[in-house]
């Protein structure tokens, strides 16, 4: 839903080596942008040794492209992605679904 | 020393110690530091080692910084600065922002309060990391011996791969005494890390057939093709493609002063051939270069009827600030050559006339003017013209920021590549001095003359203090106008003159220049000008030539702020025209 300057809310998805720091240096590429920081939660990845952030910020598309590239240039910083906020609550929904769905037949399979 | 021949790999050394050798193993054997309180460990190692690492003790820390950055710029080999904590890594702030906006490889040690007191704001401490985290490559604090092989080796590959930048690392005093084994291991692969992107098969084909398509293409290029050794292959594209090429400030003296294809510098105070053809190509290629606003006067018009290509190793560059057609994501060495090969061979009659009358304007109007003028006091273009004739283009030119950057830039001419040393990004004044020192201690063997204005001297004028310590046989030429130039043109033409702050009283500069030992001369008048500067030039002692410029001097030709490339101004009525 896009507001009068044209923007409207990204979530910005990060994957990167589990390395102390590395929260306040991802933070910094939004600060520099004048971009709020609208949520943000960290957590240890489904990958051994890599961890996630998912960060929400309300901006225009233009400007999620640019910060997304400038993220991943961090040394330490392995892929990031943007998606359009809706957009990426069905993607996770669909995993988690699908998730849920493959452990509950494993679940099946050994009783 | 018997342990080199027969090294114990259970021998533990202190982490000083284990610093010095990865410096070594790195391949290091010059340092620009100055030493403090929570850095000891390391110089008194340093004891040791002082003749494989030569140390420069400069006289302030942002002279080392910039020190290296000549260095790194003239040799290609990463500079490396030690410092202490506290105001010794702030010191450096400049110099590392400096050296990220310019991708300069540069890899600072600074000292830092042990480990136990981080925090606690104790004596000489900052939180360097978070100070320097958004202007480095990488930055990383070394708390314990064990990680400084790994972090060592680190970040000299960081620094000097893909797009090359600083790197900062914080040092703290306890792991400089603690304990550990040396073993050495480079870095060659950082699994998050991609230096040298794969370059996709498509995006060269795809470019190739842009080019053989376009009748009337143009290339600009920039440092990128320094920092990949690119010369050649650039030299070769532009031969079999007959592409006509700008260069940007940054770019300068990768093709030599002469090159067939080279139309000269393009941007803000660049030539008007190249920024008029801008304006008139069917296809502009970019490489290495990453369209800064002193270059794009204003974007929503720059090339805005041309397709364009941009090549670079950044992905991030890429669509940055100008849209363009198609990105290639490549090391400008291995583009070139992939594309001189796809491409026809070409000869881009079309272009026609157009650089000869630009030309013509700009040697008329322009260029004679400022060089050859045959009254009044003597001109800045004139003493760089003068030094580029007697030094016959071989020397590596430094400039300071401001006028006498423009005018260095505009009327140096080069042979050679790695000749022009001068702050693009940033534009610290200031600069000049320390990088020349560093230029001439990385290159020995080439003469490094400097341009500098009375503003930018004096910013690290306790630098002639390193000068004099390490008999760099730096040429400083110090064109004083009594002003601050490029404020003050700024004043006359945007800010109706009113000279707010920009005027300068200066000191005897020729007591400055006895005091600390170096040889001087003083040119006020026109016939002592060519004379003076071959005297500058006749050896190998540092040398300081001071000459009484015009003192409201201009740089022309301008495209002023928020105006097209092709809006150029001549001077401080006219206007470029074609019909002139």
């Amino acid at each position: 839903m896009e507001n009068n300057n044209g923007e409207r809310l990204y979530v910005v998805s990060v994957y990167s080596e589990n390395q102390v720091g590395l929260l306040s240096v991802i933070a910094n590429v939004f600060t520099r942008r004048s971009l709020n920081i609208e949520m943000l939660t960290t957590l240890p990845s489904e990958f051994e040794g890599i961890h996630r952030f998912t960060i929400k910020t309300r901006t225009t598309r233009d400007k999620v492209e640019s910060v997304v590239k400038h993220i991943e240039k961090k040394v330490d910083v392995i892929r990031a992605f943007w998606y359009v906020d809706d957009e990426y609550l069905a993607k996770e929904h669909a995993v988690i679904a699908e998730w849920i769905e493959q452990t509950r037949n494993k679940q099946l399979k050994n009783q | 020393m018997s342990e080199q021949n027969n090294p114990d790999p259970d021998q533990m050394f202190s982490g000083a110690e284990i610093l010095l050798k990865s410096l070594l193993a790195e391949g290091v054997d010059t340092i620009f530091g100055y030493p403090g309180g929570q850095i000891m460990p390391v110089y008194d190692k340093l004891y040791n080692y002082r003749d494989s690492l030569r140390h420069i003790l400069v006289r302030h820390e942002q002279g080392a910084i910039h020190a290296a950055q000549g260095y790194a710029r003239a040799c290609g080999r990463p500079g490396v600065v030690t410092v202490t904590s506290g105001p010794g890594a702030t010191n450096v702030i400049t110099g590392v922002a400096d050296a990220m906006i310019d991708s300069t490889p540069v890899v600072v040690i600074a000292g830092q309060v042990p480990t136990q007191l981080l925090g606690t704001d104790a004596f000489q401490e900052t939180d360097v990391i978070g100070l320097t985290t958004p202007i480095t490559k990488w930055c990383y604090q070394i708390r314990r011996a064990e990680d400084i092989t790994w972090a060592v080796a680190r970040a000299f590959h960081i620094a000097s791969t893909g797009r090359p930048g600083p790197v900062v690392l914080d040092f703290t005093s306890d792991a400089q005494r603690g304990l550990a084994k040396f073993e050495h291991k480079k870095c060659t692969f950082i699994r998050s890390y991609t230096p040298k992107p794969r370059i996709s098969d498509e995006a060269i084909e795809k470019a190739a057939q842009m080019i053989d398509a376009a009748k009337k293409p143009f290339l600009v290029y920039g440092q990128g093709i320094v920092l990949s050794g690119a010369e050649k292959e650039l030299a070769d594209f532009l031969t079999k493609s007959g592409i006509p090429a700008g260069s940007t400030l940054l770019g300068l003296s990768a093709l030599p002063h002469g090159f067939p294809n080279y139309m000269g510098m393009v941007g803000m105070h660049g030539n008007i051939a190249p920024n008029v053809m801008t304006q008139e190509c069917d296809l502009l290629i970019a490489v290495g270069m990453r369209f800064d606003d002193r270059v794009t006067g204003k974007v929503s018009t720059y090339a805005s009827q041309a397709k364009k290509i941009h090549i670079d190793i950044d992905d991030s560059e890429i669509g940055k600030i100008i849209p363009v057609d198609l990105g290639v994501l490549g090391d400008a060495k291995e583009v070139l050559a992939l594309l001189t090969q796809k491409i026809s061979a070409g000869n881009r009659e079309d272009w026609g006339l157009t650089a000869t009358i630009c030309n013509a304007v700009e040697l008329h109007k322009v260029i004679e003017p400022e060089t050859q003028p045959q009254e009044g006091h003597i001109h800045m273009g004139e003493v760089v013209k003068t030094v580029a004739d007697v030094s016959d283009e071989s020397a590596i030119i430094v400039t300071d920021v401001g006028q006498n950057q423009m005018l260095g830039a505009r009327y140096s001419r080069f042979n050679t590549t790695r000749s022009m040393i001068t702050s693009g990004g940033l534009g610290t004044m200031g600069f000049g001095i320390p990088a020349a020192i560093g230029a001439k201690i990385g290159r020995p063997d080439r003469p490094v003359c400097l341009f500098v204005g009375d503003g930018g001297f004096q910013m690290t004028i306790q630098e002639l203090g390193t000068i004099m310590q390490e008999g760099t046989g730096v040429k400083m030429v110090l064109l004083n106008n009594n002003w601050l130039g490029n404020v003050r043109q700024w004043q006359e033409l945007f800010w109706e003159g009113r000279y707010s702050c920009t005027r300068m009283l200066n000191p005897d500069y020729s007591t400055v220049a006895a005091s600390y030992g170096i040889a001087y001369r003083l040119v006020a008048k026109r016939e002592d000008l060519r004379a003076a500067v071959e005297e500058m030039l006749s050896d190998d002692r540092a040398f300081l030539l001071e000459v009484h410029v015009e003192e409201e001097g201009m740089v022309f030709p301008m495209i002023p702020p928020g105006k097209s490339v092709d809006e150029i101004m001549l001077n401080s009525e006219d206007w470029f025209d074609y019909g002139e």
